[in-house]
């Protein structure tokens, strides 16, 4: 395995780590507080390439490798501090570009990339329901074909980007007797009759990204909407997935280097009983476990996209690094606050809400619970 | 042995330890479905790709990880075939 970057990847991680520093953070505080999505930090990153990152040129995108693609989410990660943004853009890329440049047609990549790619368009998807969750294949929203169109009937939850999405890939069943090889994925316009949004929902933490449910009552999709073949529903969802696991949680890695740095510098700058408190072994032992915890993460989080890059499947390791870097992120922003005492607790401080953010992790993209069955299957248990 | 035999006859064998355990060897046959009847599950089908990939050393497609492609061994060998076909 080489993970060595060359100068032009260098220069790119470089610039998105300033150009994240300095464009998107301002007002951070106050949005996190009203739950407000930033369109303004959404089109910067479009502009600067974040969301066509994986896509290639042809259809508006960066076209960049799985190994460069993370490492610059990683670095959008560390100098952009607002979680919930990321959050929104990973669920853009993963859920609708990458199953869209995979299983879609060639007039469905053509009409719908470039938009997701320049942040004209906002992807969401929409799977989990009120009664599935990691059960995610009982689904049951409907789709009926109609002559020309699809008719779908249901309503989903926990959709991300939700209430701000121009573009959904909606999964419903065509067969419920056929189980998960009735599903079928959809891309839904927001304008499409019969579809609406319902109440947008309020998070513990990432707060700037929008999530909401959607109710689909006769909601007519044109038949070259739907997104791979009738019954590939399950497929597209894994693929999804997959790259999901693969590359959500890169900017966490960002995340938590740059708690470890500021958990540094704090227990350099503080002095208790006439020292740094950085000093006392058991402060200094919190900040070695901190930086173990990066290293795990990172190595994961490469290792995983190199894999990628070779052109195989990577499920094992693709669980492995969600539930490696869920988990470390977590125990790195829990000892950042323990680091800061109790001026880590407070809001003022910024620390609190990367603790807030970072427990979503273990739950999104499977829980850890989930991805824990999913590795001891993989081994063969 | 032909290419073809040889991998149905590795195919069968791993999905009768992996996912039939104790089954009668006999009643898995080339056309025994296995995905429309819940035999695959989602997971099964993951674990029966990595074991194709590592196996034949050959790369599977994500959309052909579905029950066109998957549903019984006729149709696995056929993917392997053709996949071993595009390498040689």
């Amino acid at each position: 395995m080489d993970f060595a970057w060359s100068d032009e990847q260098m220069q790119l991680r470089e610039a998105v780590k300033s150009f994240a520093r300095d464009e998107l953070n301002v007002g951070l505080k106050e949005r996190d507080k009203r739950g407000e999505f930033s369109r303004d930090g959404w089109l910067k990153c479009a502009k600067f390439g974040i969301h066509g990152l994986p896509v290639p040129a042809d259809y508006g995108g960066m076209g960049a490798d799985p190994l460069t693609t993370v490492g610059v989410l990683e670095n959008l990660g560390y100098g952009c501090r607002d979680n919930g943004l990321v959050f929104s853009i990973n669920a853009h890329m993963w859920t609708v570009e990458v199953p869209l440049l995979d299983f879609g047609s060639e007039p469905q990549k053509r009409k719908y990339l470039p938009d997701l790619c320049n942040g004209t368009l906002i992807g969401g998807n929409a799977m989990t329901e009120p009664g599935s969750g990691s059960d995610a294949y009982s689904l049951r929203t409907t789709a009926e074909r109609r002559g020309s169109r699809y008719v779908l009937n249901g309503s989903k939850t926990f959709v991300s980007n939700g209430n701000v999405a121009d573009l959904i890939v909606v999964y419903a069943t065509l067969d419920r007797s056929a189980g998960s090889n009735g599903i079928c994925g959809f891309l839904v316009e927001k304008n499409y009759p019969g579809f609406r949004v319902g109440r947008p929902l309020e998070k513990m933490g990432l707060r700037t990204s929008p999530m909401a449910e959607l109710f689909f009552d006769d909601c007519e999709v044109p038949a070259e909407n739907r997104l791979g073949r009738e019954g590939a529903g399950q497929s597209l969802f894994m693929h999804s997935m997959n790259w999901e696991r693969a590359c959500i949680l890169s900017n966490a890695v960002g995340a938590m280097q740059r708690l470890l740095d500021i958990s540094i510098r704090y227990a350099r700058d503080r002095k208790q009983f006439g020292q740094s408190i950085g000093k006392f072994q058991l402060v200094g032992s919190k900040i070695v476990d901190m930086k173990m915890r990066v290293d795990q993460a990172q190595a994961a989080l490469y290792r995983t996209a190199w894999l990628s890059a070779k052109g195989r499947n990577v499920y094992l390791e693709a669980a492995l690094a969600k539930l490696t870097i869920s988990e470390n992120w977590i125990r790195c922003a829990e000892d950042a606050i323990q680091i800061h005492g109790g001026y880590g607790y407070m809001v003022e401080s910024e620390v609190e809400r990367e603790l807030r953010d970072a427990l979503g992790s273990r739950l999104y993209s499977g829980t850890s619970e989930i991805q824990r069955v999913l590795v001891a299957s993989m081994l063969g248990l | 042995m032909t290419d073809q035999s040889a991998t149905m006859s590795i195919l069968k064998d791993y999905i009768l330890v992996e996912f039939l355990p104790g089954e009668d060897p006999g009643h898995l046959t080339p056309s025994t479905p296995l995905v429309s009847t819940g035999i695959l599950d989602s997971l099964a089908m993951l674990k029966l790709v990595a074991f194709i990939e590592r196996e034949f050393d050959i790369p599977v497609n994500a959309h052909e990880v579905d029950e066109e492609h998957l549903n019984t061994l006729q149709s696995i060998c056929a993917l392997v075939a053709s996949k071993r076909s595009l390498v040689r």
